[in-house]
């Protein structure tokens, strides 16, 4: 409450003030009115000469200068982009062509592998028969000539048994036609 | 008890008198505020294109916001005719901003709290917005005052209303700021002046009103500042670009 009263006195009191102030609007009095006027029109003319003719043209050729440079980056950055594009694509291209030149060597060679390796096998197969044939040849002939040997020493054998037993020498010729006899009946065995 | 709510707005000379054809042109406290704004904006845009860098500092940064944020209003007000207007336009813009805001400094001097001072500004802008209406128009520039699309009957009246709106631009231009600027500060130095006489118990709820009264007002001063520079763009559109 007391408030409120010291509220209500003191805006009465400033209200009076307010209304008993002998000047009224300090800005209708027209005293200073041509010095007002005078030094507004002067320093506004500094003003606005100062910065149309120094100030605005530079802040203007900054911001230009900054647009420029992004703009160029831009297109830097852009031109950049493309090349690394084409190179890319080039690389890429590379790669294949490395890749299928890989893969045609790789036949090639087994193709050559492959023919090689038969010529060979072919080569050393013939080689092989050629000694297996010789070989038998001289089986088959060792074993002719070890049969008449073994006729031999058998006749000689038996020569010398009968010789042994009865002192006397038969008659070579019939040794021989015996053992010959004897032989052709066994020989099945081992031939 | 408190001082006058209106003492703030008195001018008195500085140094000695000057007088042309006897005519007083004695610096004053206006003058004065009106060479510190001056300055404060000069030494603002130095600092601000002092340096040419691509990444901006501050100052540069906000030398530049200032720059893109009158040539978007003009552009989109006015088009690209009013292009050599734009440093203009840009000083009107910055000297009534800066005028504003260091009116809201303490113990400071409001230059466009005063009619005589805006309404100087605003009939500059009349007469020159007029002048170069004639030029690029001649005299179908008068056509401003038939809009189309008008009933005949009603097309006297409508006429009579048009070049009374058109004769009222630069009282309402002046008296929008002036009044704007002198209710606030005598708003603010009301309020300041109930917390003195409200005293510890009273004076915390008119403390509270005057800080956000401050911070109305530096709203008020830029909005203000803003609406005078765009409704000289919307002048010089009529008269750049005749509509029909």
């Amino acid at each position: 409450m007391k408030r409120l009263l010291a509220f209500t006195i003191a805006t009465l009191a400033i209200r009076n003030n307010l209304f008993a102030a002998e000047a009224g609007m300090p800005q209708l009095d027209p005293k200073y009115w041509a010095s007002q006027a005078f030094w507004l029109i002067l320093v506004f003319t500094i003003l606005y000469i100062s910065i149309s003719k120094f100030y605005l043209p530079k802040i203007k050729n900054n911001l230009e200068d900054r647009e420029n440079k992004i703009k160029k980056d831009i297109d830097d950055a852009n031109k950049f982009k493309e090349l690394s594009e084409t190179r890319l694509k080039e690389y890429e291209r590379i790669l294949e062509n490395a890749k299928k030149e890989v893969i045609k060597i790789h036949l090639e060679s087994k193709n050559t592998l492959d023919k090689d390796i038969q010529k060979k096998k072919e080569t050393i197969e013939k080689e092989i028969e050629k000694e297996i044939s010789k070989a038998q040849k001289e089986i088959i002939e060792l074993k002719k000539n070890s049969i008449s040997e073994i006729q031999k020493i058998s006749e000689n054998i038996a020569a010398s048994i009968i010789e042994n037993i009865s002192g006397d020498k038969l008659n070579e010729s019939s040794i021989k036609a015996t053992v010959e006899d004897v032989s052709k009946k066994t020989i099945g065995k081992y031939l | 008890m408190a001082s006058n709510p209106m003492q703030q707005f008195s001018v008195h000379k500085i140094g000695p008198e000057i007088k042309i054809a006897g005519i007083d042109l004695s610096f004053t406290n206006a003058s004065l505020f009106m060479v510190i704004s001056a300055s404060i904006i000069l030494l603002f845009l130095f600092f601000g294109s002092k340096e040419k860098k691509i990444i901006p500092n501050k100052i540069q940064l906000m030398a530049e916001m200032f720059y893109a944020f009158v040539a978007k209003m003009i552009s989109d007000t006015a088009g690209s005719k009013a292009k050599p207007y734009f440093p203009f336009i840009f000083s009107l813009f910055m000297f009534v901003l800066f005028c504003n805001m260091v009116g809201m400094l303490p113990y400071s001097f409001t230059v466009t709290s005063h009619i005589i001072v805006t309404l100087i500004m605003a009939l500059f802008i009349f007469i020159a917005v007029t002048i170069i209406g004639f030029i690029k128009h001649g005299f179908k520039y008068l056509s401003i005052f038939v809009p189309s699309g008008v009933p005949v009957v009603l097309l006297p009246l409508i006429t009579i209303i048009e070049i009374i709106s058109y004769l009222s631009r630069p009282v309402s231009l002046s008296v929008r700021l002036f009044a704007n600027m002198m209710a606030g500060h005598t708003m603010l130095k009301v309020f300041g002046g109930f917390v003195i006489s409200l005293g510890l118990l009273g004076g915390w709820l008119p403390l509270g009103f005057s800080v956000a009264l401050t911070g109305l007002e530096i709203l008020v001063a830029f909005l203000q500042a803003y609406v005078f520079a765009i409704l000289t763009c919307i002048y010089l559109n009529d008269a750049l670009n005749l509509h029909h």
